[in-house]
């Protein structure tokens, strides 16, 4: 038996053991604890005596097993009352395999557990990695810089909170579902883009958070396969991590989509993105994932940047702002708007945007207006919007391609 | 035992890495790429030999700002020639020869011949408090 092949069963098992203990047992935060026993009992013993014949229903008696033990001695040490867990009727458990007939519901019930409105979205991410995408705290506090002992921390204190709420281990009900649901997709576009566009760092891309959204976004539409705003999402990342090949060069510098080589960028990827949106689309009335997908669906159906549709992102552009006041949407529209319709008219919309606050003194609003005032030709401007841009920007390889177009004009 | 190596630069040293020009030359690419990839050998070594406890780079000097006495705060307060801390590694080692060993290293860092000439870095050892009392 490979140690990939093992690893790969225990990261697909992870979410659905957890589950089924939580529902059957309670006590989130040390189901936690025991679950993650369970797979490292599985890690070390399968290599050797090959996959049990219910791998799923190994791990959620080893895991239930353990949280017993876990549960014992708690209780021991606080002088609880013994309220659960009086022996182990370990027939209940194993028979019809760890909840064979709604596996994957136990996946999404764990993420909306994970998205409990008590926590922030930090602690819902990392307890998201945690719970349902089986990274170890180890491996989330290299993805998110941090210290593993302030991630371990992070993830227990929410595990905690989660436990302290009292939640029943259920589909919230339908007047939160929404609410909670949109809860679940903001936590899943966090960790993609942390993983697209690395906050900090020499590295631009890391590529693990990005591809491990996906694969919990995959999970989200397996589950709910009708919901619009599911496949929206997911197709907004498959459309967005195409690009990824053709987003930095060799060297490690930036390229923008204008000049990236789109033959680098994945057909089939891109041919999935827009497959979904589209269908998504037909089903009634667009949200802003959709909208976003739709938007990165007309750039990757362009194959040479002069064929971009650009009238028609100005209208997907103009749908997304009659939905939220979001700056970025704002800045981009402005862009579309000076690409469908010339300089003058987006660098008019700009204008009205300086007043912003939220993005007059950022680095995207200077680099907007130094892009546009190339266009236009007034290339002192466009130098001195690009220094302004540079200066603002934290980040070495974003400043190194500002300086960059600022010293071509020179 | 911890110690923290300590790199220094200034904002024009930043400004060159950057790729705005100043009195110096600029870093070229290659230069930028050359040492990005050092530093990611280099730490994933360290990573590696279970000798690294954290590395920041720290960004722009000019992005500082100083809080004083009150409710004084002061945007960018250094100099554009001031050598301010620019990047850090915590390291825990077995002595401060090993620790020496490894901030040694950095000097095999590639970079633009100006910048080579007056590089540096600090070994500060960290001080490991009072050990806790032992439990009953």
């Amino acid at each position: 038996m490979h140690d990939t092949a093992i690893e790969d069963v225990l990261r697909s098992e992870a979410p659905r053991v957890l589950g089924a203990v939580v529902r059957r047992y309670g006590h989130f935060d040390l189901a936690e604890d025991a679950v993650q026993e369970a797979l490292l009992a599985a890690a070390t013993r399968w290599p050797n005596s090959g996959l049990p014949n219910d791998p799923g229903a190994w791990l959620v008696t080893v895991a239930s097993r353990r949280l017993t033990d876990l549960l014992r001695s708690e209780q021991a040490r606080r002088r609880r009352e013994d309220v659960v867990a009086q022996g182990t009727p370990s027939d209940r458990w194993r028979a019809p395999a760890a909840d064979s007939d709604i596996p994957s519901d136990d996946t999404l019930v764990l993420l909306f557990l994970c998205c409990h409105p008590s926590l922030t979205p930090a602690s819902q991410v990392a307890l998201a990695l945690r719970a349902v995408g089986g990274l170890t705290t180890e491996e989330i506090a290299r993805a998110f810089l941090t210290s593993e002992d302030t991630m371990a921390r992070r993830i227990s204190r929410a595990k905690k909170r989660i436990e302290d709420s009292g939640e029943p281990f259920r589909m919230p009900a339908a007047d939160g579902y929404a609410e909670r649901l949109a809860a679940v997709l903001h936590v899943l576009y966090l960790i993609f883009t942390e993983g697209y566009a690395a906050t900090s760092g020499t590295d631009l891309v890391r590529h693990d958070l990005s591809s491990e959204a996906v694969r919990l976004a995959r999970i989200v539409h397996r589950v709910l396969p009708s919901d619009p705003e599911v496949a929206g999402l997911l197709a907004l990342m498959l459309l967005t991590d195409a690009r990824r090949g053709a987003r930095v060069s060799a060297d490690g510098a930036l390229i923008p989509l204008d000049a990236q080589d789109r033959s680098l960028w994945d057909r089939d990827a891109v041919a999935e993105g827009t497959a979904l949106v589209s269908e998504a689309l037909r089903r009634g009335e667009a949200g802003p994932y959709q909208l976003q997908a739709a938007i990165a669906a007309v750039h990757d159906r362009a194959s040479r940047v002069e064929e971009t549709d650009w009238p028609q992102i100005v209208r997907l552009y103009e749908l997304l702002l009659r939905m939220s006041d979001n700056p970025v949407v704002a800045l981009n529209h402005a862009v579309a708007v000076a690409m469908a319709r010339g300089p003058e008219e987006g660098l008019d919309l700009l204008a009205r945007l300086a007043d912003d606050d939220r993005v007059a003194d950022g680095r995207r609003f200077h680099a907007v207006r130094a892009h546009l005032l190339e266009m236009l030709g007034d290339e002192a401007a466009a130098r001195a919007e690009y220094g302004e841009a540079a200066r603002r920007a934290t980040s070495l390889p974003q400043q190194r391609y500002l300086y960059a177009r600022a010293e071509r004009l020179g | 035992m911890k110690f923290m190596i300590q790199s220094y630069g200034t904002q024009q040293d930043y400004d060159g890495m950057a790729g705005k020009s100043t009195e110096t030359p600029p870093w070229s690419q290659e230069d930028f790429a050359a040492m990005a990839e050092f530093m990611t050998k280099f730490n994933a070594e360290l990573e590696a030999s279970g000798e690294l406890v954290e590395t920041r780079g720290l960004a722009a000097p000019v992005h500082t700002r100083r809080v004083g006495p009150g409710t004084l705060v002061t945007d960018g307060p250094y100099a554009e020639t001031e050598e301010v801390l620019a990047g850090y590694w915590i390291v825990e080692c077995d002595s401060f020869d090993r620790a020496t060993e490894i901030a040694l290293r950095l000097a095999e860092c590639p970079a633009p011949p100006h910048v080579l000439a007056t590089a540096y870095a600090d070994v500060r050892p960290i001080d490991e408090g009072v050990p806790p009392e032992a439990e009953p």
